[in-house]
């Protein structure tokens, strides 16, 4: 929306007078500043962990921002698969309503997993990952029950993996198109929950009974979590790092 | 409490207001004379750019953050005193109370920020959930506490508004990843209560996803401030960084059914896809119609 187009390039940050009182942009810059100057030194000690070992058939991730880019379309790969697949082959005891519903679901992610392809092959180009297999072995979907939760598990995860990657984006665009996205997922996620039980949107299973915030997860976390749904081994070890 | 005077004072306090307390902010505030230490000073040359955007600081993110929560927490507090003949159900109620309940911890968690950051808590707004500014005007919506489908309207308004204004704050609160995490992790849980009141509309008859579409009945009227809270959703162009579109339109190939919908059609779908963010200002602009 406009407030990205009206963001000012980084010449324009520098153009700013260092009197003004640091606001949040400059102080963002200066953080990152010293942030990229910590990296310098950090990577002289860390040559151990990079992915030269890695297995193949491993599909890395990548690191910094297109790594959580590449983590955002990995998760969006897999929730439109399924998606597709529910809409191709609905259960049998899907009201009329459900099955719409769910083919509407189904464009969205579509529309999610595209735009992240279409992101990250203009941002970052041949940084992206490879299309993922998906195994869906383990879900009836002639059956709702199996499907809706299912959903709900992919849609849960997809909040919280979103949540937890929020902080690794440098970029501010990124992070505002990351928020456009996972207020949908939630909408969604809080659809297929009362499907399965009304009022059961946002209960102590998914948001924090203490806090009345939702669930936020690391990249390791959510791809173990997700990794029995995919063929390629997926590595997230360095998603923002 | 005069709330556009709070927004004038919102708009004067810069970060150098904003004490810092705790090893964190310790940190965050060492890091940052490190950072202008190392800039060249030439650059201080350099003519100021118009940024009005770039002037919101940590204490204007929190501060809209509490009122907008306040103000939902008071309008489900409010409501929750109404009978349950109210409600009609057990279960409308109950829903109603979960939503209050996490309303109740958001305020708890950005009073809590707040006074952590070094501000001075205002004092809580007076709200006012008819519209009528205290009988100063003509009710917005008269019944509002006394027909649950116009409370619903109004809570689908409230929450839709705050999913768009924490969207808008996010940039903002970048730097920090505590005080990201904990604005993104509310921001999902506003996204599930629309997204739970849009439920709740559709059963009871009312044409309405559980996400915002524009085949949505509107709930506000043309050119009222309310209808601020919906302008710019069916925007279907993505930005990234650099000012790069990705184009929908023209090059995206984006196969959503069979046989293939009309490009507006899919542009819909597009827009439904994307929640948009909304500026603090029209925020503010639609929290105040419920202030006085």
């Amino acid at each position: 929306m406009s407030n990205i187009t009206k963001s000012g390039g980084d010449d324009a940050e520098f153009a700013k007078p260092l009197y003004t009182p640091i606001k949040r942009r400059s102080f963002f810059m200066y953080a990152g500043a010293t942030a990229g100057a910590t990296a310098l030194l950090l990577s002289g000690c860390d040559d151990d962990d990079n992915n030269d070992s890695m297995t193949p058939g491993t599909v890395s991730l990548g690191s910094g921002d297109v790594g959580v880019l590449n983590y955002a379309y990995a998760l969006e790969q897999l929730e439109a698969a399924f998606y597709a697949q529910v809409k191709a082959t609905p259960a049998a005891d899907f009201s009329a309503v459900e099955k719409d519903y769910f083919s509407q679901v189904a464009a969205h992610e579509a529309i999610h997993r595209d735009f992240l392809k279409a992101a990250i092959n203009r941002d970052a180009p041949g940084k992206i990952i490879q299309d993922l297999t998906p195994v869906f072995s383990s879900i009836d979907f002639t059956k709702r029950a199996s499907v809706l939760a299912t959903a709900k598990t992919f849609e849960d995860l997809g909040v919280a993996a979103y949540n937890g990657a929020g902080k690794y984006l440098k970029t501010p665009a990124y992070l505002v198109v990351a928020g456009k996205i996972v207020s949908v997922e939630a909408r969604h996620a809080a659809y297929v929950r009362d499907l399965i039980a009304n009022g059961s949107f946002a209960d102590d299973s998914i948001v924090d009974a203490a806090t009345g915030l939702d669930k936020a997860m690391e990249p390791v976390d959510v791809i173990n979590a997700a990794q029995s749904f995919i063929q390629q081994k997926i590595d997230a070890s360095s998603v923002g790092k | 409490m005069d709330f556009l005077k709070l927004l004038a004072r919102l708009a004067e306090t810069d970060t150098q207001s904003l004490t810092v307390t705790g090893p964190r902010r310790t940190a965050l505030r060492r890091l940052a004379q490190a950072g202008t230490a190392v800039l060249p000073a030439v650059l201080t040359a350099l003519p100021q750019p118009a940024a009005a955007r770039d002037s919101r600081t940590v204490q204007d993110v929190l501060k809209l953050a509490l009122v907008l929560e306040q103000l939902e927490n008071a309008f489900y507090t409010q409501a929750l005193q109404q009978p349950l003949t109210f409600f009609g159900t057990t279960e409308n109620r109950a829903a109603i109370q979960t939503i209050q309940t996490h309303e109740q911890q958001h305020v708890d968690l950005f009073t809590r920020l707040l006074l952590n950051s070094g501000a001075t808590l205002e004092a809580a707004p007076r709200f006012d959930f008819t519209g009528s500014k205290n009988g100063s005007q003509a009710a917005l919506y008269p019944d509002v506490f006394s027909n649950f489908d116009t409370f619903l309207r109004v809570a689908q308004l409230l929450e839709d508004t705050g999913v768009r204004a924490y969207k808008g704050q996010v940039e903002f609160i970048q730097f920090d990843d505590f005080l990201l995490e904990s604005a993104v992790r509310t921001h999902s849980v506003e996204a599930r209560h629309a997204s739970h009141i849009r439920t709740m509309r559709r059963q009871r008859g009312a044409t309405v996803k559980s996400w915002v579409s524009s085949s949505d009945a509107p709930i506000t009227t043309a050119g009222s401030v309310a209808a601020k809270a919906y302008a710019g959703e069916e925007n279907f162009a993505q930005y990234l960084a650099g000012n790069n579109l990705v184009p929908f339109v023209d090059n995206l190939p984006i196969n959503v059914a069979k046989p293939p919908l009309s490009q507006a059609a899919i542009l819909a779908k597009v827009a439904e896809a994307f929640d948009e963010p909304l500026e603090a200002l029209t925020a503010t602009e639609v929290a105040s119609l419920f202030i006085y």
